[in-house]
């Protein structure tokens, strides 16, 4: 019986086998290849077998360990929720993470675009010209040193523009333009310069009324402008001188409001591109009426700028012979501009157009 | 459960080495959860910690057996060494390549230790699916002869044989076929 070889295979691979046995069965393996190569697989699966047995049983009583732990650990189990955090933790900390940063980059990103409007809407810009500091730092220092006797003029820190209100010497301009000043001179196109002094201001209004001091001033001549009492209409042509630098420069545009920044009713809304030097030069008309004082314009919006309408200019001037002793102010009654043409016009206009230059 | 008894990793390797059940439990019990928290934390599941800390847990238990374990570090270490290159093959294997392992602890290099524990699990593996194949009463038969170890004779009256010799000619054939198929699927997958 084939068994009985493998049961002799057995005997001898658990030792059984007595010495002289075991011999004779060496030597039948040293000659019988087929035999060896049977017993050295059969080895193979005894042993198999053998330890298979001993790791099921092994599991068997790591099983047992692991329902017994988790018996004992059922009352302090640890909440669903909990296994659920534990295993997610990193997802939601990502997610977690990129919301908000989205968020934040959005707000971040709306108000950068935000900004620009904010300026639009809340900046009024006064135009009255700084006049540039450091050449004037510089000029001041070569002056120095060329001639330390004697001591140059202080050139004018800021500079506006204004006009003649009178032949006997008033003259009005914004009172941001002379706010602070020690004193100031006026001078026109045609070289007349004067010294003049702040007489009244309308705080409220920026208006200022200007007087010239000058001894030997023997008074303007006939104004060609009058004064317009009332409002005018939306749409007019109007136009105006003013010293935005050094020259006279005359600038164009139509009244595009009756309202002025955020409004304000005492001001005129005009689409004439102004610069810093404009302010507290004159507003006309076609007909040669003067409508208006230049005042400021919105920042960041071209062409518009705020004139302060007439009427405030003629109730300050009403005001003036009431509040101090000067003598009143004898405003032109003849207008000689109507019915010319531009160029003809600012001719005449031109010498009662002056620049302000404030020294402080 | 007696706490002080195993206190030191010493007292609970010379527990196992004489075959005391309590010694292997407590050490079970005291490390499952380090284990199970890095099996979690590296997207694993409940059931795939407890297979990998008990694969663990038997490589330490067969090292221990055959005094061949030379620890230089706590037990605790050894084990997070073993599960953590268990993992990762088991990450491999599922296709999902762990480029960073979420780390609670210090972990060896284990270069020997492992390998033959896979070796062994692949081999015990086709044993167990041959084992299965077989059938009954030889599955029994040979587990009991060869596996537990009984007498041929007891063996013989339960299953109710005339004789030992009939038992084993019976056992010689379910041995033959468990053979067969064995060293078909074994050889197969070497």
């Amino acid at each position: 019986m084939e068994y009985l070889m493998y049961e002799q295979m057995e005997r001898y691979l658990a030792g059984k086998m007595v010495a002289d046995e075991k011999a004779a069965f060496e030597a039948l393996l040293q000659t019988d290849l087929r035999l060896a190569e049977r017993l050295k697989e059969h080895r193979t699966l005894l042993n198999t077998m053998q330890q298979y047995g001993q790791r099921q049983e092994l599991r068997g009583k790591l099983n047992a360990f692991h329902t017994e732990m988790e018996t004992e650990n059922s009352s302090q189990q640890t909440p669903k929720w909990q296994i659920f955090w534990k295993r997610h933790a990193q997802t939601m900390a990502v997610a977690a993470s990129v919301s908000l940063l989205s968020v934040f980059g959005t707000l971040w990103s709306v108000q950068q675009m935000k900004e620009p409007v904010k300026q639009q809407t809340a900046h009024y810009v006064e135009l009255r010209r700084e006049l540039d500091k450091l050449k004037r730092a510089q000029t001041a220092i070569i002056k120095d040193i060329n001639n330390t006797t004697k001591p140059a003029p202080r050139p004018a820190s800021v500079s506006g523009t204004g006009f003649a209100l009178s032949a006997n010497g008033y003259l009005v301009t914004s009172s941001h333009v002379v706010e602070g000043a020690d004193s100031i001179m006026i001078e026109n196109t045609s070289g007349a310069k004067y010294k003049v002094s702040e007489v009244y201001r309308d705080q409220v209004h920026d208006l200022s009324i200007l007087k010239v001091e000058d001894a030997g001033f023997a008074g303007f001549s006939k104004l060609p402008y009058t004064f317009k009492t009332t409002e005018s209409d939306l749409g007019e042509m109007v136009y105006t001188l003013g010293y935005p630098r050094e020259d006279i420069v005359f600038g164009e545009g139509s009244l595009s409001s009756t309202s002025g920044f955020q409004g304000d009713t005492t001001a005129y809304q005009i689409s004439i591109p102004l610069n810093p030097g404009n302010s507290g030069g004159p507003l006309l008309d076609d007909k040669g009426n003067l409508i208006g004082v230049i005042s400021g314009k919105q920042a960041g919006q071209e062409g518009a700028a705020f004139a302060i309408k007439s009427a405030y200019l003629l109730q300050l001037i009403s005001e003036l012979p009431l509040a101090t002793t000067l003598s009143p102010v004898s405003l032109p009654k003849a207008n000689t501009l109507a019915g010319n043409s531009r160029p003809q016009q600012l001719k005449k206009l031109k010498d009662f157009v002056f620049v302000v230059k404030v020294y402080n | 459960m007696k706490k002080g008894l195993y206190e030191t990793d010493e007292a609970i390797i010379e527990g196992i080495r004489f075959g005391d059940d309590r010694a292997l439990a407590h050490l079970y019990k005291l490390h499952f959860p380090m284990i199970s928290h890095f099996i979690l934390s590296n997207s694993g599941t409940d059931d795939e910690a407890k297979d990998i800390y008990q694969e663990g847990v038997i490589v330490f238990y067969e090292k221990v057996k055959s005094d061949s374990l030379e620890l230089t570090c706590q037990i605790k270490t050894y084990l997070y060494s073993v599960c953590r290159r268990l993992w990762l093959k088991k990450l491999a294997e599922k296709g999902r390549f762990a480029t960073k392992m979420d780390d609670a602890e210090n972990y060896l290099m284990l270069e020997d230790d492992v390998p033959q524990q896979e070796e062994n699990e692949r081999r015990f593996g086709v044993m167990e699916d041959a084992m299965n194949q077989l059938g009954e009463p030889c599955k029994t038969l040979l587990e009991d002869y060869y596996i537990r170890m009984q007498n041929m004779q007891d063996i013989t009256d339960r299953f109710g044989y005339t004789n030992t010799d009939t038992a084993k000619n019976q056992k010689y054939k379910c041995l033959q076929r468990l053979k067969k198929l064995f060293f078909t699927a074994y050889q197969a997958t070497v």
